[in-house]
């Protein structure tokens, strides 16, 4: 079963909130950029980026969200990542970006609240 | 011994298509007892090498096609992802944790879905010659099932 990729972004609490419901791939993530690249231009804080209904990522998906997250790393801004699902969080790993300026976060409260 | 069964899928190299191979090839792993993590960890290595052929392959003149063999091995699951595109010397490969300063166009391209392919599978080569386009061979074992 696919299901319908879309991404919405919610700015009515302390952080913007950007949700990804679907998959992430090189299909997809153009639409994410997008969105990011948007919201980034129109905001000055950390983003959180919730990916709790977001199953599958790879590189692409990656690569489009290490992009913003350096670009708000510029600025002093932040990434923050929300997914409990052990296959994302295996992805993130894999690749080291957690190391660099993006930290997962298992509930978007905790998210938006850093 | 039987000769292995395998499952061909051909898709024209465009990004809409690799959900599609992800699916079938999913399908395949399945049905030899995988298990869900496995799954997903065949999906990306699988999509991380067609991702390489649907942005690096077909760089001029019209998009060829992504050829998928899951070659059902009695304890192993091997994939071979070919394509007849451009090519590239297998030496310019490289790391993304060598590059930290890489491009910044938000995409890593092979050197981070190859990074995925190695941690992911149980084993993969890449062969290539410019102007002879690709094979990436990629394999997984079927977990042992407690008797």
């Amino acid at each position: 079963m696919v299901i319908e990729f879309s991404v919405s972004v919610d700015s009515n609490g302390l952080l913007p909130v950007v949700r990804v419901v679907g998959e992430i791939d090189v299909y997809t993530c153009p639409k994410l950029h997008k969105v990011l690249t948007e919201l980034m231009g129109e905001s000055s804080s950390s983003v959180v980026l919730d990916l709790q209904e977001v199953h599958y990522i790879d590189s692409t998906g990656l690569g489009t969200i290490a992009h913003s997250a350096r670009q708000l790393s510029k600025e002093n801004r932040h990434m923050h990542v929300v997914t409990a699902r052990p296959q994302v969080k295996k992805i993130f790993e894999i690749s080291g970006l957690t190391s660099k300026n993006i930290r997962l976060f298992e509930e978007e409260s905790h998210a938006c609240a850093e | 011994m039987a000769t292995p069964q395998k499952v061909v899928v051909e898709v024209p190299a465009e990004s809409e298509f690799v959900a599609v191979i992800r699916l079938a090839v999913s399908g395949v792993a399945a049905r030899m007892g995988f298990t869900l993590e496995d799954i997903e960890d065949i999906k990306v290595a699988v999509s991380e090498a067609c991702t390489n052929v649907v942005q690096h392959a077909y760089p001029v003149g019209p998009r060829g096609v992504v050829k998928v063999e899951s070659i059902i091995h009695q304890d192993t699951l091997e994939i071979v992802v070919s394509d007849s595109g451009s090519g590239f010397d297998t030496h310019h490969i490289v790391s993304p944790k060598m590059q930290p300063d890489a491009p910044d166009h938000g995409v890593f391209g092979l050197g981070l879905g190859l990074t995925f392919i190695r941690s992911l599978m149980d084993g993969s080569e890449v062969a290539s010659q410019p102007g002879e386009g690709t094979v990436v061979r990629m394999h997984k074992r079927v977990p042992v099932q407690p008797s």
